[in-house]
C-alpha cells in the first residue's frame, strides 16, 4: 500500500463517519413558564404558535410603550398602548386620564372607542373571546381577528385608535436601531412583521397577572379580612345578600369573573351595533356584555361598557335599585322585579370595603411592567 | 475404551445435554390461543325533554298546571358514582376522574359521555348514579377550570359545587313581564331562627337516583350505548311536590325546605333508555 492509499483510507476513516455538528443559530429563545397564583385556572390560553419566551415578553414590553409602532415618529400622531393602558389604572386609562375626560379614550383622529375600556388583568385565563362582545375568538370565521395577538393589527389601522396603516408601522419598527436584533432573539428573524410585532405584545400582555390583593392574602390565610369587609364578603356570596358571585366568581373563582357575557339589567331598549349578540347572533344575548373582573376596581372607573357609572358606589347603587327589566335580562338578576337587591346603606358600604379587598397595588408598582429604556 | 477417552466422551455428552437442557428450558412457549377480551365499553348520551318534547332554550315554549309560561335559559349540573347493577346482583362503577360527569345544556360536548372501556362483560339491568356530588367528593376547589369552576358553591353556604343550575323565567297572566327563578341546588344550610343571619349546620342534599332499563349486555370489545334523559318538567311538578313558580321566591340556594323539596322531585326525573338501534 503506497502512502498515498493510506492517506485517502485515513481520511476517509476519519470524516465519513463523524457526526456533523448542529448549525449555530442565533435563535434561542428563553421559554418563559407562568406561575400560576394560588387557586386561579390551570388552563392558560397560550396559542402554539405563539410560546411565551423571555425574549418575545421584552420585545412586548417595549413595543407596548413605543409610540412609534403607530407608524409614526411625529409626537402629535405618535400612539402605543400605553397611551390609554396605563399601569397605574390596572391597565385602564382611568377616569382621572389627563387627555381622556372621563375615561373615555379616542384615537389620533379624534374619534372616540365604541366602547370604554376593559380590564386588561389576567388576559391569559380569558378563553371566552377579548373585548365586551367577546368578538376576538379562535373560531370567529373571520380570519385575522381570532387571538389576543390580532389586537395589535387592529389597534394600529383603527380610526378610533392609531389610525394609521400596517406597512408604515413595520417600515418604522424595521428602521430603529435595536429592534432588528430583538426581533431575531425572539422569533428567529430580525425582518420586522406586525405578525411578530402582536406576537410579541401578546406575550407581554399575558404577563399582566394581578393575584396579590388582600383578598387573596386572606384565601391564602395570611391576612384577617376587617369585619365590615368581611360582612361585604358575605353580601358578596349569597343569593339573598348581593349575589355578586354567579357572574364574577369568589373563592373558587378568584378571577373575580367568569369571562361570560350577561345582560345585567342596564336597559330596556338596545342599539348598539356592538354587543353579544352581534357576535353570538342569539337573541337573548341582545344587551348583554362580559362580567368584567372586579380585581382592582379602585383603578379602573369609570365602570359598565359606556363608562356610565364614574364611581364604585354607583355601580352598587344600580345593582341595588336602579336595575331595568327587559326580556332579555339574564335571569341571574333574579332581584329585577324590585329593581335590585335593595341593599341598606350600612350594606351598600360593607360590599364596597370588600371590593376594596381585592385591591392589587403590587402590581401597579411592579417594575416588571413599568415603562422599559426604548431602542 | 480406556479411561481418559471414556471421560472425555462423559464430558462430551454431559456438555451437549445440559445445553440442550438449557436451550429447551428457554425456549418460549408457544402462544396461546387468542381468547376474546373480557371488557367493552359503553357511552351514555344525556337528553333534556320537557313535557316529552326536546329541550329548547330560551324559548317561552312551556307550561304548567298553574297557568305559567315560562322559559329554560341555562341547565348545568353534576351526575357522580355512575355504577352498571349486574342482572342477578353487584354492580360496576364507571368512569374516571372519581365518575363524575358535568352536563350543560349549552355544551353539547357535554351531552355525550364516554366512561371508558373497560367495562367487564355481562348483562345489566339497570343504571345508578348520585345526582349532584357525594360528600366525599364534593370538595372545594377540586375544579379550578371553567364550566365545572363556574358552578362553585360558596364557603359559607357549605362549600363544593352546585348540583345544579336551573336558570329560568315565567310569567302569566296576572305578571306578563318575565321574571326569572333560579332552581339552584347544592349543600343547604340550616339557620338560627334566632339569627337569621348566622347558620348553625349543613344538610347535604344529594341523591341516589337508580334507573331500571331494559337489561342490556355489555359485550366484550364491543361498545353499548345509553341514553339518559332529563324531564325537566319533573322538577316543577314532581310528584311528590307541584311548585307555582308565582308564589315562589326568585331563588332557592339559601332555603333549604324548598331544596329539600325539589330534591325529592328530583328522584323521579330521570329516565333510562336503550337507543332503538342499539
Amino acid at each position: 500500500m503506497n502512502r498515498i492509499t493510506l492517506y485517502i483510507i485515513i481520511f476517509l476513516a476519519l470524516f465519513s463517519c463523524k457526526k456533523s455538528d448542529p448549525p449555530v443559530s442565533s435563535y434561542q429563545p428563553t421559554p418563559y413558564q407562568i406561575v400560576i397564583p394560588f387557586r386561579f385556572p390551570t388552563q392558560l390560553n397560550i396559542p402554539d404558535d405563539n410560546p411565551m419566551t423571555v425574549e418575545g415578553i421584552e420585545l412586548g414590553r417595549m413595543l407596548f410603550y413605543d409610540g412609534r409602532i403607530s407608524g409614526s415618529a411625529h409626537p402629535d400622531s405618535m400612539m402605543t398602548c400605553a397611551t390609554c393602558h396605563l399601569q397605574s389604572r390596572s391597565f385602564e386609562c382611568g377616569i382621572d386620564h389627563p387627555k381622556y375626560t372621563g375615561g373615555h379614550p379616542f384615537g389620533v383622529t379624534g374619534i372616540p372607542t365604541p366602547h370604554y375600556m376593559m380590564p386588561m388583568i389576567n388576559l391569559v385565563w380569558t378563553h371566552t373571546g377579548y373585548l365586551w362582545n367577546g368578538k376576538i375568538y379562535p373560531d370567529n370565521p373571520a380570519p385575522g381577528i381570532r387571538h389576543l395577538e390580532d389586537l395589535v393589527w387592529m389597534a394600529i389601522i383603527a380610526p378610533h385608535e392609531m389610525n394609521s396603516d400596517t406597512n408604515k408601522a413595520k417600515i418604522l419598527i424595521q428602521s430603529i436601531s435595536g429592534y432588528p436584533e430583538m426581533f431575531q432573539k425572539a422569533f428567529g428573524s430580525s425582518t420586522v412583521t406586525v405578525r411578530n410585532m402582536g406576537k410579541a405584545i401578546a406575550q407581554f400582555v399575558r404577563t399582566l397577572i394581578s393575584a396579590d390583593s388582600k383578598f387573596d392574602s386572606y384565601l391564602k390565610g395570611e391576612v384577617q379580612l376587617m369585619p365590615n369587609e368581611l360582612n361585604g364578603y358575605v353580601l358578596f356570596m349569597t343569593e339573598q345578600g348581593g349575589d355578586c358571585f354567579h357572574c364574577h366568581g369568589g373563592e373558587g373563582n378568584p378571577l373575580f369573573t367568569t369571562n361570560l357575557f350577561y345582560n345585567n339589567g342596564k336597559d330596556s331598549v338596545f342599539t348598539d351595533p356592538r354587543d353579544r349578540y352581534q357576535v353570538s347572533g342569539d337573541p337573548s344575548d341582545i344587551g348583554a356584555y362580559k362580567a368584567p373582573t372586579l380585581r382592582n376596581l379602585i383603578f379602573t372607573a369609570p365602570y359598565m361598557h359606556d363608562g356610565r357609572f364614574k364611581t364604585i358606589d354607583e355601580v352598587i347603587d344600580f345593582y341595588s335599585s336602579g336595575l331595568v327589566w327587559s326580556p332579555y335580562v339574564n335571569p341571574l338578576m333574579h332581584h329585577i322585579s324590585s329593581g335590585g337587591n335593595q341593599l341598606t346603606p350600612a350594606k351598600k358600604a360593607d360590599l364596597k370595603a370588600f371590593l376594596l379587598t381585592l385591591t392589587d397595588s403590587s402590581f401597579v408598582n411592579n417594575p416588571a411592567f413599568g415603562m422599559p429604556d426604548l431602542p | 475404551m480406556n479411561a481418559p477417552i471414556r471421560s472425555t466422551w462423559i464430558a462430551i455428552f454431559g456438555i451437549l445435554f445440559l445445553t440442550a437442557f438449557i436451550l429447551n428450558g428457554c425456549k418460549k412457549e408457544d402462544p396461546a390461543p387468542p381468547t376474546p377480551p373480557d371488557f367493552g365499553g359503553i357511552s351514555i348520551q344525556f337528553n333534556h325533554v320537557f313535557n316529552g318534547i326536546p329541550l329548547v332554550l330560551d324559548s317561552l315554549a312551556w307550561s304548567d298546571d298553574f297557568g305559567n309560561e315560562f322559559e329554560v335559559n341555562e341547565l348545568q349540573y353534576f351526575i357522580s358514582d355512575v355504577r352498571l347493577h349486574l342482572h342477578g346482583g353487584g354492580a360496576y362503577q364507571i368512569g374516571s376522574s372519581d365518575g363524575i360527569h358535568y352536563v350543560d345544556a349549552r355544551i353539547p360536548a357535554s351531552h355525550q359521555w364516554y366512561p371508558g372501556d373497560q367495562i367487564p362483560s355481562a348483562t345489566y339491568d339497570s343504571v345508578s348514579f348520585t345526582f349532584g356530588l357525594s360528600a366525599v367528593k364534593n370538595l372545594s376547589n377540586r375544579f379550578p377550570d371553567p364550566p365545572e369552576r363556574d358552578m362553585f358553591w360558596p364557603e359559607l353556604l357549605g362549600g363544593g359545587y352546585h348540583y345544579m343550575k336551573l336558570n329560568t323565567k315565567w310569567k302569566n297572566d296576572s305578571v306578563p313581564e318575565l321574571r326569572p327563578f333560579m332552581m339552584h341546588l347544592g349543600i343547604g344550610q340550616i339557620y338560627d331562627l334566632n339569627k337569621p343571619d348566622s347558620i348553625i349546620g349543613f344538610v347535604q342534599n344529594f341523591f341516589f337516583v337508580k334507573l331500571d332499563s331494559s337489561a342490556f349486555t355489555i359485550e366484550a370489545g364491543k361498545q353499548k350505548a345509553l341514553v339518559i334523559t332529563m324531564h325537566l318538567d319533573r322538577w316543577f311538578d314532581g310528584p311528590p311536590n307541584a311548585f307555582n313558580l308565582a308564589i315562589l321566591p326568585q331563588g332557592i340556594m339559601q332555603n333549604q325546605p324548598l331544596m329539600h323539596e325539589v330534591c325529592l322531585n328530583g328522584r323521579g326525573v330521570f329516565t333510562c333508555q336503550l337507543p332503538t338501534a342499539n
